[in-house]
């Protein structure tokens, strides 16, 4: 019982990061209706911008530097926007998936360039310490530390999303792009906001998990796929769906890497996909299509 | 004889009736007008007789085989066709051979298939743009197209789905002299239009759709002359 | 009629002369190169079957290329059967790889089912990761040395050279473009494009959807697994990321995107760029030029540098190429050459 209330503690706690990812996706989707094959690489920019800050003369401890990722992220969101996703915005599925699959493979392999492909661990004091919550269950501080980052954070966007006029112009404009537009929202820049906010959710994901990940230019493929499961699950656009999708995945990887073994949990979060895409294409939260 | 039976057929989308125990037959040879206000089921009515979608209840009969549950592709290859509302052109494909790919239905030869190609564009009159890019046509031609590749597949009976809509009076006088055309080949059809006076020319009978239901059917001297039918429209006109 | 003769003699001669390349060009390396871009084509026209023709744009080719070369790899490792004879077991069992893939993923459109087709593609991945006593793993196979070919008991080759694979290579690149013609000028490619085109469409016409994709899948499916049984056989050594990861379908898509997916001569384009392209930065050809021009001196900082990380950085080129691709010419190269031919074409009138 108490590995299991273990690995279900431990997936909710990575789930809160998938969350974070799933729902930069899932914003991005939604405004865009262009799926980012380029999330999982955003994501590791993001872990070697916090590689870098922890590694460079200030020592930047990695949660602390979301202050720092989040909005170079944004910033970098918001440029690979206008200058390459805005034109895509009205070509085939095809072109912008190959599109943003190929910006994937130029951030992956540049910064392969500039780091070589050698696997980095940022070790932190606390990278591998836990604490007991009682009845034989422990926590790792590093993935409570980024659970709660990711609960403000999340908590953080609801609000924006739901209380602000810009929140609100970018939900008109995923809901009818071209009713926002006659209502006078200005769509590109909604569009700049939400590929913006979505690569910084990633870039900030990436920056949580550094303390427990390895960091290798590749890494991002494996999160770019995750990413589908999660927003897929919890159906495409919903920013509801993707925060449950995430903690949902969490706990299945968990689960599944304790009662089937750790080099099949992928394998199982794949099947999961599929079956979802098949049996329920909208999503465990969307409308069921008739 | 009727080469079409309609048998309460209904419809629902979740908890919406999109069509409500529809009944009505088609005869051989006829033409046969659907009409009704936006929204009243006529296009879905198209998409349950063509498998597209199924019945929710209720029979679809096509030279008396039931044709519920049968794919679109098995509904064309038993004879019966339909054409979009808004056109489908196989963009990247030129005219001829847009219509080639209906051909082929009932015919592996491509050279065969092109002569019957070539044959349907003389009947739409649309022969000189044989090799022109089907994207790049004006919709006139673009709706002509969709009739000829209709066409090609041999139906016994063909469902057009408002060809004249967007179209300006000469090119509509053009598919109405067309539509008369292919009846005099004793081909039947089944017209969802919006244009009164037209569809007024053409049907032998008319079936009138309210809200996913029949109103009435009857001759278009019965129909236009029935109270009934006039509120229907004048209720949405007005509205 | 007199351009498609002369279309003909044209083809014939760079036949002929690819056909004579061997008895006088004895560089190992050039004969690499050229086995290399056969290899490219053939994986170019196997994809464009389904992607350029069907449009179902698989991202998950890496599949069927993985399963093709594992196959043949495993039965000559472990039971010592020649891949002559494996790699018909590798086509069946990819057959019947397809088909589960086609009944899954062909239910979904677009962007669900390029998810899907990646997701299976991962699953095998992962799988030959994880089936070690099957696959050895993340090891890899390394080929046991090449039996000889022999037919009625005559040595036809015994494989010491690079020759045999360049003819087994262009015998490959030649029938995967003989079978693509055959696709375009027969009612598979009208179907198969129609289906591209317009789903919706092409089921009203008495298309068969799923029949027809099935079966464009299955086509380019077992090219693929050809392909890929014989660059196993060829590098002698199979890994899942090297078969079967998602690079390989992705750049297996590229020849395709680059040259113009859908035509005939497309996927040669693509490979013709590709193929020196990369082989140029992967034998650090380009910091050699750099070098040599002056640009860097080799002792430079910079010049260590691009010697030792430009030769990993080929996939970096790739990406360059899909977004440049994708945004200035999205036809590929035969569409920006069709364009360019009609504009020509206008102004002389």
């Amino acid at each position: 019982m108490a590995v299991f209330m273990q690995s279900l503690l431990s997936g909710i706690l990575i789930g809160g990061v998938y969350a974070l990812i799933g729902i930069g996706l899932t914003l991005i989707f939604g405004v865009m209706r262009v799926i980012n094959f380029a999330h999982g690489d955003i994501l590791m920019v993001g872990m070697y911008l916090t590689y870098l800050a922890f590694t460079s003369h200030f020592g930047i401890d990695p949660f602390v530097s979301v202050l720092i990722t989040f909005p170079l992220m944004f910033l970098f969101g918001g440029f690979l926007q206008k200058v390459f996703i805005n034109r895509v915005l009205n070509a085939v599925a095809q072109n912008q998936i190959l599109l943003t699959i190929g910006l994937g493979l130029i951030m992956s392999n540049t910064v392969m360039l500039i780091f070589t492909s050698d696997y980095k661990i940022l070790s932190t004091s606390y990278s591998s310490s836990t604490f007991q919550v009682g009845g034989g269950v422990s926590v790792s501080v590093p993935l409570l530390i980024s659970f709660l980052i990711t609960s403000v954070i999340t908590v953080a966007l609801y609000w924006f999303l739901l209380k602000t006029d810009t929140g609100q112009a970018i939900r008109a404009t995923a809901q009818d792009r071209d009713a926002a537009q006659l209502m006078g929202i200005n769509v590109k820049r909604m569009s700049i906001i939400a590929f913006g906010l979505g690569s910084a959710l990633a870039g900030t994901a990436g920056a949580l998990i550094s303390p427990t990940y390895y960091i290798f230019p590749q890494v991002g493929s494996v999160f770019t796929l995750k990413a589908f499961v999660i927003t897929v699950l919890g159906g495409m656009g919903s920013v509801v769906g993707a925060t449950l999708g995430g903690i949902l995945i969490g706990i299945t990887e968990s689960l599944s890497a304790v009662y089937i073994s750790s080099g099949w949990k992928d394998v199982i979060v794949f099947v999961l996909f599929l079956l979802v895409l098949l049996f329920k294409p909208s999503g465990l939260m969307g409308k069921s299509r008739t | 004889m009727a080469i079409l039976e309609i048998k309460n057929v209904s419809k629902f989308f979740g908890g919406l009736a999109a069509n409500a125990d529809v009944s009505f037959s088609v005869e051989e040879g006829s033409i046969m007008g659907l009409i009704g206000p936006n929204g009243a089921g006529k296009t879905t009515l198209f998409n349950c007789i063509t498998g597209y979608y199924p019945p929710s209840k209720g029979e679809v009969i096509f030279d008396g085989r039931r044709m519920n549950g049968l794919d679109p592709d098995k509904v064309c290859m038993l004879g019966m066709v339909r054409t979009w509302q808004k056109v489908r052109p196989l963009a990247k494909l030129s005219v001829v051979d847009n219509v080639m790919v209906g051909a082929l239905a009932h015919t592996s030869s491509l050279k065969v298939a092109r002569a019957m190609a070539m044959e349907q564009l003389m009947v739409v009159r649309l022969e000189h743009r044989a090799n022109f890019l089907a994207g790049g046509l004006p919709i006139g031609e673009r709706k002509k197209l969709e009739v000829a590749r209709a066409l090609a597949t041999q139906p016994k009976l063909l469902l057009l789905d408002e060809v004249m809509g967007g179209l300006n009076p000469a090119e509509s006088e053009e598919l109405i002299q067309l539509i008369l055309d292919i009846k005099e080949r004793g081909l039947t059809q089944m017209v969802i239009e919006h244009d009164m006076k037209a569809i007024m020319r053409i049907s032998d009978r008319i079936v009138v759709l309210n809200s996913g239901e029949k109103l009435t059917e009857g001759t278009p001297q019965e129909v236009v002359s029935n109270p009934d039918v006039i509120s229907a429209y004048l209720g949405e006109s007005h509205a | 009629m007199s351009k498609t003769i002369l279309k003909a003699v044209v083809g014939l001669i760079v036949l002929a002369l690819l056909l004579v390349i061997p008895k006088y060009v004895e560089s190992p390396y050039a004969l690499h190169m050229m086995i290399l871009l056969f290899l490219s084509v053939s994986q170019g026209q196997s994809w464009n079957i389904l992607g350029g023709f069907a449009g179902q744009h698989s991202v998950g080719h890496a599949a069927y290329f993985g399963v093709g070369a594992y196959t043949t790899m495993m039965l000559m490792h472990t039971w010592q059967i020649a891949p002559w004879f494996g790699v018909w077991a590798g086509m069946v069992l990819v057959v019947l790889v397809a088909l589960v893939i086609g009944s899954i993923c062909f239910r979904l459109r677009g962007p669900y089912f390029v998810l899907a087709s990646i997701a299976v593609a991962e699953i095998l991945r992962l799988s030959a990761i994880n089936l070690t006593t099957l696959t050895n793993g993340a090891e890899g196979i390394l080929a046991t040395e090449l039996p000889a070919f022999k037919v009625a008991g005559v040595v036809v080759t015994d494989f010491s050279t690079k020759v045999p694979f360049y003819y087994i290579g262009i015998f490959l690149a030649l029938l995967t473009l003989g079978i693509t013609y055959w696709v375009q000028h027969s009612k598979l490619g009208y179907f198969f494009q129609a289906i591209r085109e317009d789903q919706d469409a092409a089921h009203s016409l008495g298309i068969s959807i799923s029949l027809y994709k099935n079966i464009a899948l299955v086509i380019s499916a077992v090219l693929t697994s050809l392909a890929g049984a014989f660059y196993g056989i060829y590098v002698g050594f199979v890994d899942p990321p090297t078969v079967l990861g998602l690079d390989v379908s992705v750049q297996i898509m590229l020849i395709c995107i680059i040259g113009g997916m859908g035509t005939l001569w497309g996927p040669v384009l693509g490979s013709l760029v590709l193929v020196p392209l990369s082989e140029a930065l992967r034998s650090n050809l380009v910091t050699d030029l750099l070098v040599r021009g002056g640009v860097v001196s080799a002792d430079s900082r910079v010049g260590i540098f691009l010697k030792e990380n430009l030769s990993h950085a080929h996939v970096l080129l790739y990406g360059i190429l899909v977004v440049l691709v994708i945004l200035f010419m999205p036809e590929g190269l035969m569409g920006f050459i069709k364009k360019m031919a009609s504009r020509r074409k206008q102004e002389a009138v």
